[in-house]
């Protein structure tokens, strides 16, 4: 699995390195990068196996939306994350 | 700047995922003590593997005792996101040999790719890149501050493992939805700040709500190829506009 990580990040580099592509694919490329991030975030979040965490989603989703607000607010990344976890803790805490 | 500036350049830049790593990386040695994993077994992963989704992924399937063929495609599957992130990075290490590339290739992760890639967008935007942009000096020097966000970032990312591996079994379990939250949470942060314009926006939302039924049908890859086919509608319908005002 590791070779399969490190072939993933390797192989553009070595074979790809320093060419300017045109206008276009560096487009695509940023899309599909950004995109890629985006589904990391909805699959760490929501999903368990392959099924939707129906229970903790409307949770977690609240906590999504407070750090976005936050952080588009701030201007900070972190600052909006902080938001969204401490959220996650009390709302876990006053649920028990 | 000399190499070593911008090595500590990006040293500064990775602070906030050395804040994010911490707890991401406690919460997967906790986890892999959780599943049965040996110290040396969870630290071997993080060196080697070197990406959460991943090492988060295959915890479920090593633990059952799954076959090894399941475990390498789950991982397979995760990782392919590296290929194109890592191909985003290439026009800027200009120059660079290939030792070096393949060497440093090793810590491109969600977060050390976004933050130099990020930075360099930046700075390629500015008059000052323009003059520099084909000399392999500034290869270099991106390469040095991409080295500088990964490879401080690995190394706490290694730390954390080991400290949440010591930690799992005193660890409360009210604090897993936190821990749970941190890196995803990130990430959105630094979309939202660092993404504009109405074709990137539509791309993450898009991306994010569609990664959901994606991994309903394939865990592995739905989420995947769901975030390539809303980048590439969006692209497309940008690219037609563009050729449609061009023609008029």
């Amino acid at each position: 699995m590791g070779f399969m990580a490190l072939a993933m990040r390797a192989l553009p580099q070595v074979f790809l390195a320093g060419q300017e592509f045109p206008e276009a694919w560096d487009r695509w490329l940023r899309y599909v990068s950004y995109g890629l991030i985006s589904s990391i975030i909805s699959v760490t979040l929501f999903v368990s196996g392959s099924q939707v965490e129906t229970s903790a989603a409307p949770r977690r989703a609240l906590a999504l939306l407070v750090a976005v607000m936050i952080a588009r607010a701030t201007g900070s990344a972190v600052t909006g994350m902080l938001a969204g976890a401490l959220l996650t803790l009390f709302v876990g805490w006053f649920s028990l | 700047m000399s190499l070593l500036a911008r090595f500590r350049q990006g040293m500064q830049a990775a602070v906030p995922i050395w804040i994010v790593f911490v707890p991401s990386s406690i919460a997967w040695g906790i986890a892999a003590q959780r599943h049965g994993l040996s110290f040396n077994e969870a630290i071997f992963m993080s060196a080697w593997v070197y990406s959460g989704p991943a090492q988060f992924a295959v915890l479920a399937p090593l633990a059952e005792n799954k076959s090894a063929m399941q475990v390498l495609i789950a991982g397979f599957l995760m990782n392919l996101r590296f290929l194109p992130m890592s191909t985003a990075l290439t026009p800027f290490f200009r120059g660079v040999k290939r030792m070096p590339l393949l060497v440093s290739s090793h810590v491109i992760s969600a977060s050390s790719f976004i933050v130099p890639y990020v930075q360099f967008q930046k700075e390629r935007a500015s008059a000052e890149y323009a003059s520099s942009a084909t000399s392999p000096e500034n290869g270099y020097r991106n390469l040095m501050f991409f080295l500088g966000v990964g490879i401080t970032s690995f190394l706490v990312w290694i730390t954390g493992t080991g400290t949440g591996f010591g930690i799992a079994l005193r660890f409360p379990h009210r604090f897993d939805e936190a821990l749970l939250f941190i890196l995803p949470g990130y990430f959105a942060g630094l979309l939202v700040v660092e993404t504009k314009g109405l074709p990137m926006m539509l791309v993450c939302l898009g991306s994010l709500i569609a990664a959901l039924p994606g991994a309903v049908i394939s865990s592995g890859w739905g989420w995947l190829a769901t975030a390539i086919g809303v980048a590439t509608l969006v692209w497309g319908v940008e690219q037609w506009k563009i050729h449609a005002s061009r023609s008029f």
